[in-house]
């Protein structure tokens, strides 16, 4: 790249100094111990936190730094957090260089323009400080640990306001502010973030369990500086050099070249249609750099991934084709280079809107970059999945009669969730049916929790017919859900891929679009709706929400003929499709 | 018990490879080992109970015979089980291939999810629809399942439909018109197997079952004619999955409540022995050649979780929570691509085994790590291992000194240094992550690698003390004697709890109590126990809190009212506190669960096992070199079997018994405890 603002991840030279001397035995044994801490961190963040966004949904993420704010070791549930905190541990140094830090201070963040990836997630970032020391003294290593808040103020209740033009209407945006002085709360920033967000009891509940979180990380990476002593740098040092030559080995396996992809999001919800994200991978040697040239400005809808979110779904991509095993560190992503221009989709400038940024361009990111990977480790990738988080908010007074289990009485309500799809074709088999892909891996809520919970009714939960791809291999079939609202409610959409499906890959077809319908009260026919939809809906409308198929491996032609006799005897597929699709004779 | 009722009581287990039979007898306890036959495990257990008989058991004299069976779980293993059908409501046949949309691994783009237990093309959608009160919003089109009766061509079906939970009457009704249409096959209704709200895990509850029932009726059904033929007449009862004991015929009916049968009364043992030295919460480790399984014992009891997954199918039926780690005496240690010395998870299993067995296995172990160490002699239960020893030093010196430039006996204390490590995080997830401090605990240590690594691991815990029980097959054989018959029932009634009416919760409980009293049939009443429990949350959240109600059995305590429920919310806030950190007095509050436990005491038996005379000097094997901390020395080396009971000794020393050898390491005391157990008390290393 040669502008010089443009965001670059580079990860600097291989084999940093400061590890030598230490042995295979202890780097094995300080390895599990560094991923212990991160591991008991996120056990204490899940089992204390208020939200199901967090014990149940597991949202959040936990990960220990060493003094120079490198990543040492990460406990990560959905792959969207992977690689992305140690930007704000850097935002958090560069607010508190050097001596500001004192021992009891812990930082919070969420503005994506400095170091954060969408407003609800908040970052918590501690610095360990060893036993007895002072102000003045340098931190041994930070714990930090990331949740996503139900809730964050903005336009819209739940945080992920479709229809937004700029980060101002999704809601408060805090730079890195000292959440705790000396061991002391700070009261003005915790007022501040409480009066600005509408469930405040849930949100103080969630961010105190982010304080135990880390006060877990420092308690235990205390141990390990108990244990180490003054070879605790070294160590931390040899486990990222550790994974930088597992993954260089990995990378070095790969044949060098240089390759292209390219593909789009169907729009950004406010006009602009088509957003093009292209990238450019070139593997040489034991190293790989990924560049974003060609891709699109920056949109005035949602769509805008922030530098963070770009860089985590690139490591995403990587880790998929080679081993998943390395220990997710900062060694391991230095063999990765990301360039990504300025003003872009993918880097864009403030005040961009961003929430969808880390929900669905994120995984667009991944299409593209796996989609270049594909071409030099065709064994190890996939065609595309379903390529979106089905984003789906709604929301109102609930007036049932008599209070109902969570609402009912006039409460205010706002029901979140992301839906799966197909999973892509590969080389070994089908995709898988009905799952979240890349970034995510959260759960559904469960239609009787819906239903108690919400004035909301599911009608049908199902797997969609004939949506997967066909190939050698087919994709994984998508999802329908069909929910009616028993109240007035406001609801929002945010989707992708209804407008260009999942591409296949070595021959294989493109999955089925998504899509989206409204059949009104009273109505007989559904109306469809755009991806990006924000509107208020009236009792006894129904909503249908279909997510795509996954992309075909492979020529259908190749595909054996009890392969799809099995999937016309578990309906999977419809006769007509088979006939169509694989020229299939039933005779 | 007057003298002429059968009295004897007897505990069978079936493993993988042995059938362990532990009987009873007037204090007195027998113990034999018998080869399992896993084609007909039936077999075996009759095998075992003839062993018994001719070493001088009457079994007519037999009063309780408990068994512990994995064939259950074979079954789901092996995807072995009966075709069966499912049918739920209209617009859900998916739910259970659905399940929570969730794909098993994070970064392998080739991973796939378990098949659906019932493939879709038998599933089967019914009109009819229940809202969350369980009233009636469609009405049950009964003549659909009527003719469907006729089309069914398997042997088992599963009726999950929504809301079943709430009111069971559709789901009933499903089961009448299957049989006035004219099905014959085994029938679970999710109302009856696992009454609790989530779709998914509650249809996913009802199809094992209806798959595993003909499997485990056939089987009960063969191992009982065969049992009374060998002249047993005692009733039958099996280990359930919580640790509790269930009737044969429950076994028959909710076979999906014995997945955990096999561990479940391992660590019934473990928790019995615990109890007897005096530690009411304990660690267990259960470490074979592939895996270690930990779990943790509280208040005597082994936890229980409802989060328990079986070969990637999470089964919400209570549990006792073991974790399992691929950590074993026959995991492989090899240097990885980053320079690292790695252990596990690849195994050397029973074949071929650990280099140093001389059965054909060419890869270095923790097993040939410990022998290199001289911490374990093969040869000493194994035979002649035709030089096989010398095999087992160079494999370290070839895969793992030579690259890591290094000396064997290095490379050797660096496997077990990270085999303990590995061992010690997996404790580490049933303690420290759930807010038990291990300094508080005790270890019992068994498995055949469980004792070699137990004294290190608690060292690395600061656990103070573990306990090593004589034999790990009698340690689950004698699970099944201490434990009571144990029927966990349970209702979900989600309801804000300024709803809750004492009255009607009265009933729910009543009803619970009767359906429980039925599989403690042959209980004498004034043996049984109820204990009483409610699931509450803070309404908006999703996880709930089991809360116990106050323990009275009387019919005063029976019915609760106004302050009984004050009592439970205030227990809530007080049980929140203590298990999360901070409690809300003020925000209202949620039921979600009814739990009723129903329990038919057994006395646990009266133990007098044979005591050991002599002097510790005696037991004194040989001395041989064994090296601790990287350096030589010549340590004892006992022979377990000969240890008096009541003796002592320090280490640095090798106790080697007949299934595990245990090492004690420099700072460590050890005790031989009146039950045969040895107890180690942890030392600090300098």
């Amino acid at each position: 790249m040669t502008e010089g603002a443009d965001r670059e991840r580079t990860g600097g030279g291989e084999g940093r100094s400061g590890s030598d001397g230490i042995d295979p035995v202890t780097l094995e044994v300080a390895r599990n111990a560094c991923a212990a801490v991160a591991e008991e961190m996120n056990a204490t963040l899940v089992r204390t936190a208020y939200s199901p966004n967090v014990t149940e949904r597991r949202d959040c993420s936990c990960a220990v730094f060493d003094a120079a704010g490198d990543l040492v070791a990460q406990a990560e549930n959905i792959p969207v957090h992977l690689g992305a905190m140690p930007f704000s541990v850097a935002a958090a140094l560069d607010a508190f260089p050097g001596d500001e830090l004192a021992p009891g201070d812990a930082v919070l963040l969420n503005d994506p323009f400095r170091g954060g990836a969408h407003l609800p997630d908040l970052t918590l970032v501690t610095p360990v400080f060893a036993e007895g020391a002072d102000a003045g003294d340098e931190p041994l290593a930070f714990v930090a640990n990331r949740a996503h808040h139900a809730d964050i103020g903005g336009s819209r209740a739940g945080g992920v306001a479709a229809d937004s033009t700029e980060i101002y209407q999704e809601g408060l945006r805090i730079p890195p502010v000292k959440l705790y002085e000396r061991g002391e709360p700070n009261a003005g920033v915790f007022d501040t973030v409480l009066a600005n967000v509408r469930t405040p009891d849930e949100r103080r509940g969630d961010l105190r369990a982010q304080v135990a979180a880390n006060e877990t990380g420092v308690d235990r990476y205390r141990e390990l500086h108990a244990r180490y002593g003054d070879d605790l740098p070294a160590i931390t040092a040899a486990v990222q050099d550790y994974a930088e030559r597992r993954t260089r080995t990995e990378i070095r396996n790969l044949p060098d070249g240089e390759y292209g992809f390219a593909d789009v999001l169907d729009d950004d919800g406010r006009g602009t249609e088509d957003v093009r994200i292209a990238v450019s991978v070139t593997v040489a040697g034991d190293a790989i750099t990924v560049d974003f040239d060609g891709t699109a400005p920056q949109t005035r809808g949602p769509v805008n991934a922030v530098f963070a979110v770009t860089a985590s779904a690139t490591y995403y991509a990587v880790r998929c084709v080679t081993d998943p095993d390395v220990p997710p560190n900062a060694g391991a992503y230095r063999p990765v280079d990301i360039h990504a221009p300025t003003g872009t989709v993918v880097n864009p400038e403030p005040p961009a809107a961003v929430v969808g940024g880390n929900l669905e361009t994120s995984q667009r990111v991944t299409d593209v970059v796996l989609g270049a990977l594909a071409e030099c480790a065709p064994e190890r990738a996939a065609a595309a999945g379903q390529g979106t988080m089905n984003n789906v908010t709604f929301g109102g007074t609930d007036t049932r009669d008599g209070p109902g289990g969570a609402g009912g009485d006039g409460q205010q309500w706002a029901f979140y969730e992301t839906g799966g799809g197909g999973a892509g074709a590969h080389a070994a088999g089908d995709g898988t049916d009905g799952v979240h892909v890349h970034m995510s891996n959260t759960l559904n809520t469960p239609v009787e929790v819906l239903e108690t919970a919400y004035p909301l009714r599911v009608r049908r939960y199902a797997l969609r017919p004939d949506s997967g791809g066909a190939g050698e291999h087919r994709g994984g079939l998508g999802l329908r859900r069909d929910i009616e609202v028993r109240d007035g409610t406001a609801f929002s959409l945010l989707a992708d891929r209804h407008h260009h499906g999942p591409y296949g890959l070595a021959g294989g077809d493109p999955g089925e679009s998504g899509a989206a319908f409204l059949t009104p009260v009273g109505a007989d026919d559904p109306v469809r709706l755009p991806p990006k939809t924000t509107r208020d809906l009236d009792p006894g409308d129904l909503v249908s929400i279909r997510s795509p198929g996954g992309g075909g491996y492979g020529d259908p032609s190749e595909r054996a003929r009890a392969a799809i006799e099995r999937d016309l005897r578990l309906g999977k597929l419809s006769i007509e499709a088979a006939k169509d699709r694989y020229g299939f004779d039933s005779e | 018990m007057s003298d002429t009722e059968p009295s004897a009581r007897v505990g069978v287990d079936v493993g993988g490879t042995f059938t362990d039979v532990v009987a009873v007898r007037d204090g007195r306890v027998s113990v034999h080992k018998v080869a399992s036959t896993p084609d007909a495990p039936e077999r075996g257990v009759v095998d075992g109970l003839e062993t018994a008989a001719a070493d001088g058991l009457a079994l007519s004299g037999v009063g309780t015979l408990a068994h512990g069976t994995t064939v259950a779980t074979n079954a789901v293993l092996e995807r072995d089980w009966a075709d069966t059908a499912l049918l739920t409501t209209g617009g859900f046949r998916d739910v259970l291939e659905i399940g929570r949309q969730d794909r098993p691994e994070l970064y392998d783009l080739h991973a796939s999810k378990p098949a659906p237990v019932v493939p879709r093309d038998q599933r089967y959608g019914v009109a009819g629809r229940l809202d969350e009160r369980g009233e009636e919003l469609d009405p049950l089109d009964e003549e659909a399942v009527r003719g469907l009766a006729g089309e069914l061509d398997v042997d088992s079906v599963a009726v999950a439909l929504l809301f079943a939970f709430e009111n069971d009457s559709h789901e009933r009704r499903v089961r009448e018109a299957l049989r006035a249409g004219g099905y014959e096959g085994a029938i679970s209704l999710s109302s009856e197997t696992l009454p609790e709200i989530r779709e998914y895990e509650r249809t996913l509850a009802t199809t094992l079952n209806a798959a595993l029932r003909p499997v485990m009726a056939g089987y009960l059904g063969r191992l009982d004619d065969q049992v009374r033929e060998a002249g047993v007449g005692a009733p039958l009862r099996v280990m359930a999955s919580n640790g509790g004991l269930l009737d044969a015929e429950s076994a028959r009916t909710v076979p999906v409540r014995t997945l955990l049968s096999g561990p479940a009364a391992g660590v019934q043992g473990a928790a019995h022995v615990a109890a007897r030295h005096g530690h009411a919460d304990a660690l267990t480790m259960d470490m074979g050649g592939t895996s270690c399984d930990v779990s943790l014992v509280r208040d005597g009891e082994p936890l229980v979780t409802t989060d328990v997954t079986i070969d990637e199918y999470p089964v919400a039926t209570p549990m006792v929570d073991v974790h399992t780690v691929g950590a074993g005496g026959g995991s492989i240690a090899s240097v990885d691509t980053g320079g690292a010395l790695s252990v596990g998870p690849e195994s050397a299993g029973a074949e071929p085994g650990p280099v140093c067995y001389g059965r054909g296995g060419d890869r270095p172990t923790v097993t040939d790590a410990a022998f290199a160490l001289g911490r374990i002699d093969p040869g000493a239960f194994l035979g002649d291992i035709g030089g096989a020893d010398d095999a087992a030093r160079v494999a370290i010196e070839r895969d793992l000194a030579d690259p890591l430039d290094m000396s064997v006996r290095e490379a050797a204390g660096g496997v077990v240094s990270v085999a303990e490590a590995e061992t010690a995080r997996a404790l580490r997830v049933v303690s420290v992550e759930q807010g038990h401090d291990p300094r508080a605990l005790a270890l019992v240590a068994f498995g055949g690698a469980g004792p070699l690594l137990a004294s290190a691991v608690a060292a690395e815990l600061s656990v103070p003390e573990v306990v090593v029980p004589r034999a790990a097959g009698v340690l689950s054989a004698l699970g099944l004697l201490v434990s009571d018959l144990v029927s966990d029932e349970s209702v979900s009634r989600v309801r804000p709890w300024e709803e809750v009416d004492a009255a009607a919760l009265t009933g729910t409980f009543a009803d619970l109590e009767s359906r429980a009293t039925g599989r403690l049939a042959d209980v004498p009443p004034e043996r049984r126990r109820f204990e009483r429990a409610l699931d509450l949350r803070y309404r908006g959240q999703t996880y709930d809190l089991t809360v116990p109600l106050d323990g009275g059995d009387g019919p005063d305590e029976r019915t609760l009212d106004a302050d009984s429920l004050a009592a439970v919310a205030e227990r809530f806030h007080a049980l929140h506190e203590r298990r999360y950190g901070h409690a809300s007095p003020d925000e209202p509050l949620e039921l979600v669960t009814v739990r009723l436990r129903a329990r038919g005491v057994v006395d646990p038996p009266d133990l007098a096992p044979p005591r050991t005379e002599g002097a510790v000097a005696d037991a004194v094997r040989e001395e041989r070199p064994v090296v601790f901390d990287g350096r030589s020395r010549d340590v004892r080396v006992y022979d377990r079997s000969r240890l008096p009971t009541g003796g002592h000794f320090a280490g640095p020393a090798v106790v080697e018994g007949s299934e595990s050898t245990l090492v004690v390491r420099p700072p460590d005391r050890v005790r031989v405890a009146d039950d045969g157990s040895l107890v180690v008390e942890v030392g600090v290393d300098d």
